[in-house]
């Protein structure tokens, strides 16, 4: 599985040609700095990775889990070693020790929080929901400190400076969708018609006729809104992070606009609407074509019931696919409007060309890959994700790589990668 | 030793203060510890700098047979090593005595790969074979009564709202049935406790509906329907018949099994989702629901094994126990339709043994064949010290 991919090292001096190579391409938008072009390089393989992944698998076995934070850190160390930027290869420097620590701390909130959940205390657990709510903000935050904080480039170190008091004011659509939520509420209730006392001993709730056209509405407007709400939250905390990280003693450069988040996410809801209703005209068509075998089913045997289960997963299966290709979609999208409007002060800037619909191929391809595998060809996945975004951005620097000057910045906690880790936010990519 | 640790390579060297390259050598010197390493800046007269082995984030190799492009070496607050001759660095880091971290080994070796994924075998099968048990019954220990209780009501109560009616059976029936219940329930010696404090009231509920059942609730109530009374009647079996079922119930109640199938869910779920949640959620879930119906299982034999060993102090038959089980069997296969019938009734063991796989009982034929003989495999002696 190993020898899948050996190609030559690449010596210093090809980079370099590669390097000039760019330059003279680029060289009509040149401006009278000396603008040079580096494409990034992702110089990793999947096979690799195979390996590096599987032994976090295996140990992560062994140990019930508790490998998960050198997991981690492995995992990160091998994307950013494999990955060049202007010929520098990236350098994670997390301390293991922290990462630790802030793994065993998240085990033990979820621990206490499945104590009371599972013994019926609900006092305890809405409190600990509600404290882990209102810390979102800062996991968040400290997610981010801690994912900069341990990246170096040629010796050195990204910072998010962010203060609290910002972060959380960036957070404001996450208090705005739980006041609209409490809004609709009350308004639902008040809209509501009065119900007849319902008979005891019967079960289910009120049936769908009693929701009036009004409520359908503010059911709906309310819906609009906190969508509304997520987007603004998703740009907030993108713009955020990139205006307060630091190279160095460089501040970060962002121009993208509210607008475009929001034309991004309706193109999406295009596309996943396109892909829905092929899923179900191929469902339909799917039906059609077993006619006959309903017509046996109705009459009850074993056919009944694996056609119906049949037709259960196959239903859910293909949703999940029909809703896959949406999200590449949005991810593509998002990735190219950041990677081509963002910067480093005056002396960098970075300009990205991924195609969209190469992007929704691969995805879709890795998914159907990995369902067959039973999840082997997850790290394979991965790569090949990771590649084609970090070879599609170049980076445009201005009077050479070598003028950045580094600041000491004492190193984060590791909790906010645990907390990033749990709630899904990935280290690379 | 210092003949290999004397070599050196050229490396370029980031202080963390700047971006600026700046050239050096490195050479390592082997230590107690672990090889340590020394920067010998390329300007004339200054000093080596020495970085003991701690101070070092030494990276790891990720394949045997490619070398990386580029090496970087962690100095902390001195900065950073940019290494591009990297098979010159891999094989100077070995002479200085460099030994090479366990996930490096497996991924770079694939016979030490071998020898992990062997013992992760063998560590899962007796997680899932000791460990998980063994804890369940710890925890399952320290759960209260309260809780147990708690939970049966509330559960009675969902039943009772949804598919269970009031029992038409007549009174003094109800009443001759709830005394020989009492007497069954005396005898249960300490022999038979797996847990010896655990002492619950038991009781004994009438409803109908739900067709021919009998279920125990955890902390004491076992439920029995109309319909099961109606089946034993009908084929003309006594009321040990009924017993015996009553037995195997009890012996859910006595074992604690709803308690522990939670505590048996959680230990699994949490376990199997970090070890496999990162290969597939499919994966993980599958593992966890084959398991789970595996414990399962094992819990319905425990109980067999318990009503055999109640009914023997109580002396009634499990005879009538038995034909009753492949009575109602046999009308369940029939409407259920030929597919559970055919998992049931396959004539080759191979096809038994694959069914078995996704059922939650053990098959009704073999159970009811080993109640007759008043033999259950695979029981072992009750000990309450486990």
């Amino acid at each position: 599985m190993d020898s899948g991919s050996q190609r030559p090292d690449s010596l210093p001096m090809i980079q370099h040609s590669h390097r000039t190579a760019h330059h003279v391409d680029t060289a009509s938008d040149a401006m009278p700095g000396g603008i040079e072009a580096h494409p990034l390089e992702f110089s990793g393989s999947g096979a690799e990775f195979f390996r590096v992944w599987i032994v976090n698998v295996l140990l992560s076995i062994v140990t019930l889990g508790f490998y998960t934070p050198f997991a981690r850190r492995r995992t990160a160390q091998y994307f950013y070693g494999h990955t060049h930027v202007a010929g520098s290869p990236l350098e994670f420097t997390a301390q293991q020790r922290r990462m630790v620590l802030g793994f065993l701390l998240l085990v033990l909130v979820y621990v206490l929080y499945k104590l009371a959940a599972d013994t019926g205390q609900t006092t305890a657990t809405t409190l600990i929901l509600l404290t882990l709510a209102a810390l979102a903000p800062w996991f968040w935050g400290s997610a981010m400190r801690f994912r900069l904080g341990a990246t170096r480039w040629r010796g050195v170190r990204l910072q998010f400076t962010a203060p609290w008091r910002k972060v959380y004011a960036a957070s404001w659509p996450v208090f705005a969708i739980a006041l609209l939520w409490i809004a609709a509420g009350l308004a639902l209730r008040a809209l509501a018609p009065e119900l007849p006392p319902r008979p005891a001993g019967t079960r289910g709730g009120p049936g769908l006729s009693l929701v009036t056209p009004p409520m359908w509405g503010l059911a709906a407007l309310a819906l609009v809104l906190s969508l509304l709400c997520v987007i603004r939250l998703e740009f907030n905390y993108k713009s955020l992070l990139v205006l307060r990280a630091r190279v160095g003693t460089q501040a970060g450069r962002w121009k993208p606009a509210y607008a475009d988040f929001v034309k991004i996410w309706l193109a999406t809801a295009a596309v996943f609407l396109l892909f829905v209703v092929l899923a179900g005209v191929l469902l339909v068509a799917f039906l059609g074509g077993s006619a006959a075998i309903i017509q046996n089913a109705t009459q009850g045997g074993v056919g009944a019931i694996l056609f119906i289960v049949v037709l259960f997963f196959g239903t859910l299966f293909l949703f999940f696919l029909a809703s896959a290709p949406a999200r590449a979609y949005r991810e593509a999208r998002l990735f190219r409007l950041v990677w081509s409007n963002v910067g480093v002060s005056h002396i960098a800037r970075f300009k990205c060309r991924l195609n969209t619909r190469r992007y929704m191929l691969l995805r879709v391809k890795n998914i159907v890959l990995s369902l067959v595998t039973l999840g082997l060809y997850r790290p394979f996945a991965r790569v090949s994700e990771y590649r084609m975004k970090t070879e599609s951005v170049t980076l445009h620097v201005k009077g050479g790589v070598d003028q950045l000057a580094g600041e000491l910045v004492a190193q984060q906690g590791g909790l906010g990668d645990a907390v990033a880790d749990a709630v899904g936010l990935d280290l690379v990519g | 030793m210092r003949t290999a640790a004397s070599a050196s390579l050229q490396a370029r060297w980031f202080d963390g203060r700047s971006s600026h390259a700046q050239p050096v050598r490195i050479t390592l010197e082997p230590g107690p510890k672990g090889p340590s390493l020394l920067l010998h800046p390329q300007a004339e007269g200054d000093a080596a700098r020495r970085f003991t082995h701690a101070q070092v984030g030494w990276p790891e190799a990720w394949s045997a047979q490619r070398a990386q492009r580029t090496v970087l070496v962690d100095l902390g607050d001195a900065g950073s090593l940019e290494i591009d001759a990297v098979a010159q660095w891999n094989a100077m880091r070995a002479a200085a005595g460099m030994r090479a971290p366990l996930a490096e080994r497996m991924q770079t070796r694939w016979r030490v790969l071998l020898a992990v994924l062997v013992l992760a075998a063998v560590g899962v099968w007796a997680f899932y074979r000791w460990g998980t048990p063994w804890a369940a019954t710890q925890l399952t220990r320290q759960v209260p009564m309260s809780w147990e209780t708690s939970l049966s009501a509330r559960a009675l109560q969902q039943l009772d709202g949804a598919y269970l009616k009031p029992s038409q059976l007549p009174a003094e029936r109800q009443a001759q049935l709830q005394q020989r219940f009492a007497a069954l329930g005396g005898h249960i010696t300490p022999a038979l406790r797996r847990y010896p404090a655990y002492a619950p009231a038991l009781t004994l509920a009438f409803r109908a509906g739900m067709g021919a059942n009998a279920f125990a609730l955890p902390g004491g109530s076992v439920v029995v329907t109309d319909g099961l009374i109606e089946a034993a009647a009908s084929r003309g079996l006594s009321d040990d018949a009924l017993l015996g079922v009553l037995a195997h119930e009890l012996g859910h109640v006595m074992h604690r099994h709803t308690t522990r199938m939670v505590v048996e869910q959680g230990v699994l779920n949490v376990g199997l989702g970090l070890a496999l949640g990162d290969v597939s959620t499919v994966v993980a879930m599958g593992g966890s629901l084959l398991t789970a119906l595996a414990y399962r299982r094992s819990h319905e034999t425990e109980a067999d094994c318990f009503a055999v060993a109640l009914m023997r102090n109580a002396q009634l038959p499990t005879l009538p126990m038995a034909e009753l089980l492949l009575h109602l069997d046999g009308e369940r296969g029939a409407k259920a339709g030929a597919a559970q019938k055919a998992a049931r009734q396959a004539p080759t063991e191979g096809e038994a043994g694959w069914a078995q796989l996704l059922s939650s009982h053990p098959d009704t034929r073999g159970r009811a064949e080993r109640l007759k003989r008043g033999q259950v495999e695979g029981c072992e002696r009750p000990s309450p010290q486990r």
